[in-house]
């Protein structure tokens, strides 16, 4: 929590965090009710903009007494505005009230079709309300047009892992590799997928993809379990002798590696010796 | 080339004068231009369009982190003969003809009348009142190139090219002022004329205007010689190779 000593300070705050574009609600709120709200004869040209970034991020700590009061400025001076209605539609979603909210949104469709942000809010109002299969649906639709949207590509992968279906996840984690292919944290994510789907190709997909988290990554320990286990499993299922001593090379490999990474990382020597131990044991349980 | 002193009259009466001119008139014309500026609407047809440019695009940069067979079911997607999306998706060719095209017709019009009209009127009228005079020298000695830019109105063979006269000293305030409409007005300001000037040339850059078909050939062709390298062939090796040096090494 940042301690502004006075209102250009608290303005200047909330200008950095709108750029920034960080979700620190709580912040914002606090910054709002101990500071800004005296001043707000001072905020100037950003006094609208931010009494929407208030209302959001009341919205988002709950607190609704805030953002309607925030909503009712923005009401008097912008009466027939869109995005006054979207804050609206936000205060309804966060109040549970879902089917205000929808009819809310469908009215900001029916007037402006391009608005990305109201179609995403109506997957979230579904998805909250627990009908995945439905959010699925509109977010497919959603898809259709805006078909290099990041965000929406990672929700999708959610709510189909959600449902179990990881063909589907692995489509749309695929289609996130293409925007980030150098994010190890998405090598990682889709190996794992194809280490749940199982079957061979499936596996020696996913100790690919280990690998290259690894490669992209080298402290990522997650991997290492990763590629380690899909190795060891290849190895013991594998077919002709020469994959099997492959695989059993790069679970030795891997093996040596979380040792050395345990090693480095305990300080005490009791300490590190029962912890490795307990790797060991753990490893050899581990053997699928 | 003898110096030459000018009257402090000029700086008074013909100096300043013509620097407050040009910072009001650009002033008026911003706020002129946010009144009678229309709202641009984009279709939902272009964005889609735009974003399926994008997602092909990004599938040839980086499919080759993908398995072969999702990247040749991505291919297949956007570039099969029978039911690809660029195949398939027939666009009509939108030729925004600015003769017949009414609202492209007021948005130039606007735009002209905004920003040539006061310019080619000032200048005119500055060039009338102010003429023959001597406003200004630059502080830097300059070659004879410069003299038909810097002395518009005046034409003195003998000269010296740092001499600037009023029209010409008019022209350079619209374009050195732009820094100070900034400051001033913000950024992205309609008094800034030159920014204009360059939009005219290069055009929107959200959706696909003028023609979505022949974009979506390109990128078809360019999709189409595309092949699939497999980024990941051999990483394990790397990944393992120091180590796999230390157990050869070790069961020696």
């Amino acid at each position: 929590m940042a301690t502004c000593t006075g209102w250009q300070d608290a303005k200047d705050r909330l200008k950095k965090i709108r750029e920034e574009q960080r979700r620190c609600s709580d912040e914002v709120v606090e910054l709002w009710e101990d500071i800004l709200w005296d001043f707000s004869y001072k905020l100037g040209s950003e006094e609208w903009i931010i009494y929407e970034q208030v209302c959001i991020a009341a919205c988002d700590c709950g607190r609704q007494g805030v953002a309607l009061h925030c909503l009712g400025l923005l009401q008097t001076q912008f009466p027939n505005s869109l995005r006054v209605r979207y804050l609206e539609g936000l205060i309804a979603e966060s109040s549970a009230d879902y089917g205000r909210a929808l009819d809310l949104y469908n009215t900001i469709l029916k007037e402006e079709e391009t608005n990305s942000l109201v179609r995403k809010r109506k997957v979230a109002i579904f998805r909250e309300q627990n009908k995945i299969v439905k959010a699925i649906e509109e977010l497919n639709h959603y898809l259709q047009q805006y078909m290099s949207d990041f965000e929406a590509w990672l929700e999708l992968c959610d709510l189909y892992l959600h449902e179990m279906d990881y063909s589907k996840a692995a489509f749309c984690l695929e289609e996130l590799l293409l925007a980030n292919p150098y994010n190890h944290i998405l090598h990682q994510k889709y190996a794992e997928i194809k280490y749940t789907q199982g079957g061979t190709e499936n596996m020696e997909l996913s100790r690919k993809y280990f690998a290259q988290s690894l490669k992209l990554n080298p402290n990522n320990m997650r991997s290492l379990f990763g590629f380690y286990l899909s190795a060891s499993c290849l190895a013991q299922k594998g077919a002709t002798g020469k994959t099997k001593k492959d695989n059993a090379e790069y679970a030795k490999a891997a093996w040596k590696k979380i040792n050395e990474k345990y090693q480095m990382s305990s300080i005490d020597e009791t300490e590190s010796k029962t912890e490795l131990l307990a790797l060991q044991g753990m490893l050899e349980s581990l053997q699928v | 080339m003898a110096e030459l002193l000018l009257d402090s009259d000029i700086r008074i009466w013909v100096f300043l004068p013509i620097v407050v001119i040009t910072f009001l008139v650009g002033i008026i014309r911003h706020y002129v231009t946010i009144l009678l500026s229309s709202e641009k609407k984009v279709e939902m047809q272009q964005i889609a369009d735009s974003q399926a440019l994008i997602r092909s695009r990004m599938l040839r940069e980086n499919g080759r982190f993908l398995p072969k067979q999702s990247f040749l079911m991505r291919k297949h997607f956007f570039n099969n003969e029978q039911t690809g999306f660029f195949k398939t998706q027939k666009r009509e060719p939108v030729m925004k003809n600015p003769m017949t095209d009414p609202s492209m017709m007021t948005d130039m019009m606007k735009g002209n009348i905004t920003n040539v009209l006061p310019m080619i009127v000032i200048g005119g009228w500055i060039n009338w009142a102010f003429s023959g005079f001597l406003t200004t020298k630059v502080p830097f000695p300059l070659t004879l190139r410069f003299k038909p830019m810097l002395q518009r109105g005046v034409e003195l063979a003998s000269l010296d090219a740092s001499w600037v006269s009023s029209a010409s000293w008019y022209f350079l305030n619209v374009f050195g002022l732009r820094s100070m409409y900034s400051l001033i007005l913000g950024q992205d300001n309609a008094a800034d004329q030159t920014r204009i000037m360059q939009d005219q040339m290069t055009g929107p850059a959200m959706g696909m205007p003028q023609d979505p078909s022949k974009a979506f050939k390109a990128e078809w062709e360019a999709l189409e010689i595309c092949e699939h390298q497999w980024a990941l062939e051999g990483v394990e090796d790397e990944v393992i190779a120091p180590h796999i040096e230390n157990i050869r090494n070790k069961s020696i």
